[in-house]
């Protein structure tokens, strides 16, 4: 792998929660898009002060099970109604009680495909190295820090403008992680 | 699609199922005063015995709106009841704030006593079988061990005082906390809720059974009871989510209740719209499937005439359009989607026992009666005086909760002076 040493990011450790829920608010306020903030617990009202909106995870749910629920009806109706029709204890050809509980499981089964698939594809995962584990301190998101991470790529970003807003903010150890 | 889109979908909706429910309620108007007055249920299919005469009078038209209305009521005080158990079975926080206004409604089963007893007095008037000689009916028979008056009158009693007792003492217990602080209370109490969770299945299962299913005593469905229990629930949700809204903005419960109570009621509303579906599919689809004369009678009336409509309203209106509207995640934040949303469920709700209800006396269709209104405006008139009454005699919440700190602390850190949003 050729060695490129381009800046990936700018990150500062943060000590009690309440100092990142207040440097995330700043950040947010500047105007970043694409940054993000790593803490070894879920801290409730983060996604507030980080501006994050309601994830869109939900709109491939909605349409996997859509698409289940359609493929569920239309399938027992073309089976039973129209390629091969057989009279199944009086019931009607087709009906959409006995063709329910088929289309419901479907609804489910490709809403929760969709709720999955959906959820790696804007995470863009399954992503096997992530820049920012190559920082020593950075291990500790996992234990006893909270860390703040603004990639170099952000529109908003610039080298000294940025590394103050980040130490104005109570930002300890600011310094670069190479791609 | 934006909040405002949303909402204006969920307006249409709304606006599409009111102009259904008018115009078949019309209809229905003019289709029953062409039928007469007189009429007579027969669903005497393949020999089963099921059929009652009713002759409808005037009186019987009360007391069946009366039934309606105390049935659509008891939803509410059985509903606050689980939702107060189901609080300290699972030890709780976020519902701390709201559990007051529970237990009060809760409370209210002394006084569902009182207005039950016109239907205690005039049972014969509503329910068919109590005329009927068991050794000439097999079905009535059968059940004899539960469906005689006697066992009928005493029975009904007893549950009101079942659950008068749970939720008194649920509410006793809360309410001396609040002057003592002491937690063995918050034990107590949970002690009361594993106990009363099976009794209050068995008893709302049980009530169910008797004051609505037995109009047609010779049906058989095991889903009944659960049936019941999902609708309550759903309204008592609704009715949660406004009364909560309604006392955070006009004062009581304005410091400890924040968006998180207001969005869990929405959430938990949301799965009870599914699960109430579930149900009613289920015990429909089960009927339909096997196709026998001694369980089909029942639906087979409620497709009569009008009848089918309300069948297509509950099933798109108690499911559909709530499921809809309710299924986005800000749409249960949104005012404009939910207040008239709750509406729309009480509307349902009363739908919905109009269904059970109503077909034994009018066989041909839906029919609305001056009556439905009086009994509904004048039972609810009673139970929300008394609730009122209750609401301020009391703290507007349980004031020494352990939990109670838990509950409104929306941010585990304090929020940032400067652009934060606080809930």
């Amino acid at each position: 792998m050729p060695e490129t040493n381009t800046p990936y990011a700018l990150i500062a450790e943060f000590e009690t929660a309440a100092d990142i829920m207040n440097a995330a608010v700043r950040v947010r306020d500047a105007g970043f898009r694409r940054w993000d903030v790593h803490t070894p617990y879920p801290i409730h009202g983060m996604d507030d002060a980080m501006g994050l909106k309601n994830s869109k995870v939900g709109w491939f749910t909605f349409f996997g099970g859509m698409t289940g629920f359609t493929t569920g009806m239309t399938m027992i109706w073309w089976m039973n109604k129209w390629d091969y029709p057989v009279v199944v204890g009086g019931k009607p050809l087709f009906s959409p009680m006995f063709a329910f509980p088929v289309s419901y499981e479907l609804t489910i089964l490709l809403a929760s495909f969709g709720t999955l698939f959906g959820m790696l594809f804007l995470n863009r995962l399954p992503k096997l190295y992530n820049p920012l584990l190559k920082s020593r301190t950075f291990a500790r998101f996992s234990n006893d820090r909270f860390f703040i991470a603004i990639q170099c790529d952000d529109p908003k970003y610039s080298g000294t403008e940025t590394r103050k807003l980040l130490e104005e903010s109570g930002g300890k150890q600011i310094h670069f992680v190479e791609d | 699609m934006s909040g405002r889109a949303v909402r204006r979908l969920a307006w249409c909706l709304l606006l599409v199922g009111l102009v259904a429910v008018f115009g078949f309620v019309a209809v229905g108007a003019a289709e029953h005063g062409a039928t007469g007055a007189t009429t007579t249920v027969d669903a005497n299919l393949a020999g089963v015995a099921t059929q009652i005469q009713h002759e409808y009078t005037l009186w019987k038209q009360f007391l069946y709106s009366y039934l309606v209305a105390f049935m659509f009521f008891l939803s509410l005080c059985l509903g606050s009841l689980f939702l107060v158990i189901l609080h300290h079975l699972f030890d709780a926080a976020w519902s701390v704030p709201t559990r007051r206004m529970l237990e009060h409604i809760a409370s209210l089963a002394p006084v569902m006593l009182g207005l039950f007893l016109p239907i205690l007095i005039f049972a014969p008037q509503i329910y068919g079988w109590m005329n009927v000689d068991p050794h000439g009916d097999h079905a009535l028979l059968a059940k004899s061990v539960l469906f005689n008056r006697p066992a009928w009158t005493v029975v009904s009693v007893g549950l009101f005082l079942l659950w008068w007792l749970f939720s008194w003492r649920l509410r006793s217990h809360s309410l001396a906390q609040d002057k003592d602080g002491a937690a063995s209370h918050t034990l107590a109490m949970r002690k009361w809720a594993a106990g009363g969770i099976f009794v209050f299945a068995i008893s709302l299962t049980l009530a169910a059974i008797y004051w609505m299913k037995s109009l047609q005593h010779a049906w058989f469905s095991t889903m009944y009871g659960v049936y019941y229990f999902a609708g309550s629930t759903w309204v008592t949700l609704a009715t949660a989510y406004v009364l909560a809204l309604y006392l955070k903005k006009t004062g009581p419960l304005k410091d400890v209740v924040h968006k998180r109570q207001i969005h869990d009621f929405g959430v938990l509303l949301f799965a009870f719209t599914v699960f109430y579906a579930y149900i009613h599919f289920s015990q429909y689809f089960l009927i339909w499937n096997a196709a026998i004369p001694e369980e089909t009678f029942w639906y087979v009336l409620r497709e009569t005439g009008s009848w089918w409509d309300v069948g297509m309203i509950i099933i798109f209106g108690h499911f559909f359009v709530p499921f809809l509207c309710l299924l986005r995640i800000d749409a249960k934040l949104s005012m404009t989607v939910m207040l008239p949303m709750a509406a729309w469920i009480w509307l349902m709700h009363y739908m919905d026992m109009q269904f059970n209800v109503m077909p034994v006396l009018h066989p041909a269709g839906m029919s609305l009666h001056i009556f439905d209104v009086i009994c509904f405006v004048g039972i609810g008139l009673v139970l929300v005086t008394i609730f009122r009454r209750w609401f301020a005699a009391h703290p507007p919440y349980p004031l020494r909760d352990p939990r109670l700190k838990e509950a409104i602390t929306h941010h585990e850190v304090k929020p940032a002076p400067a652009g934060v949003e606080t809930h």
